[in-house]
């Protein structure tokens, strides 16, 4: 919840935000109007992917970044398709 | 058990949500009814039986995974939110992402080695001290952690007793993507990243959070950020 007070803070004071949410968090978004989000289907507590899957946390990133650029409005969430996926090394 | 009487299902899944069985990738069973859980179980016991041959995980991590969700969204008959607004402001990125300055914020909970938070003035607080105090975190003022972008990932340390720190603990990434940024601005994708991130502990009293905020936001201003990545955890 606490992300949803800071992302309407910072983008009242004039600065774009966007927000990397797990999607058991996704009503969080909805209820708080956070202005970009992207979801992504991440158990809590790894929300850019498995530790050590540099490949994977660049995705999100940059899914994120095409979502600050993309987004017209407030309340703008959109889910990254991909699911979970342990690290590479680990599998 | 210090008595006899036999264990109540709800009892066993409140458990693991601060409880003798704490589990923070599991104190979601809290929100979950009795049948849910034992649904789960059954479920993933089923698929850990396929994985002795097939050695793949992936249906148990996705068994839990759905579990989760399901135990953190509201029901439609919950009651209304405490915090809940119709609208909400929205500042356009108003130049390209390579040249913009990016900033990051995270409800991580990560701090420089050398610069502890130190939460109710203890000195080294560890991982299992900041899950049992996690009432008194719900109810204190949060601290913001200023962490230079240039900081070396064996620089940084992690606490939060809302979640399980072990990924962020193996690759600070997953909650505070600083290399990640790095990498980025390095290859062009974006234009420039601040002097400095920003980190607290999620776990904290709203109230305080809203009170501290215009500060907060003031030190971000002096960052000169045309975008702020946030990920909370």
């Amino acid at each position: 919840m606490s992300v949803g007070h800071v992302a309407r803070a910072i983008e009242e004071s004039g600065i774009p935000t966007v927000t990397i949410m797990v999607k058991a968090f996704e009503h969080r978004a909805r209820e708080l109007r956070i202005p970009r989000t992207l979801i992504v289907k991440h158990p809590m507590g790894r929300p850019l992917g498995a530790a050590g899957d540099a490949a994977r946390q660049h995705e999100i990133l940059d899914a994120a970044f095409d979502l600050a650029q993309s987004a017209t409005e407030n309340g703008t969430i959109i889910e990254f398709a991909a699911p979970f996926r342990p690290a590479p090394a680990h599998t | 058990m210090e008595n006899n009487e036999p264990e109540s299902l709800e009892t066993f899944r409140t458990s693991f949500s601060y409880g003798t069985r704490n589990d923070l990738n599991f104190k979601f069973f809290k929100g979950l009814s009795d049948d849910e859980v034992a649904s789960f179980l059954r479920t993933l016991l089923d698929e850990l039986g396929g994985a002795y041959d097939t050695g793949n995980i992936l249906p148990l991590i996705e068994a839990a995974y759905a579990a989760q969700v399901a135990g953190y969204t509201p029901a439609p008959d919950a009651p209304p939110p405490k915090h809940e607004y119709s609208s909400g402001p929205f500042t356009p990125l108003d130049i390209p992402l390579t040249k913009a300055r990016v900033g990051l914020l995270t409800t991580s909970g990560h701090f420089l080695r050398d610069d502890d938070p130190r939460p109710f003035g203890e000195t080294a607080m560890t991982q299992e001290e900041a899950v049992a105090r996690i009432s008194e975190f719900m109810a204190s003022a949060p601290v913001l952690s200023e962490i230079p972008s240039s900081t070396p990932a064996s620089e940084l340390r992690v606490r939060h007793g809302g979640y399980d720190i072990r990924s962020a603990e193996r690759d600070p990434n997953v909650t505070f993507p600083m290399e990640r940024l790095r990498e980025a601005h390095a290859d062009g994708r974006i234009g420039e990243i601040a002097d400095s991130y920003f980190s607290f502990p999620g776990a904290t009293a709203q109230g305080r959070l809203r009170k501290v905020l215009p500060e907060w936001v003031e030190r971000l201003h002096d960052q000169d950020i045309d975008l702020m990545l946030l990920v909370p955890v």
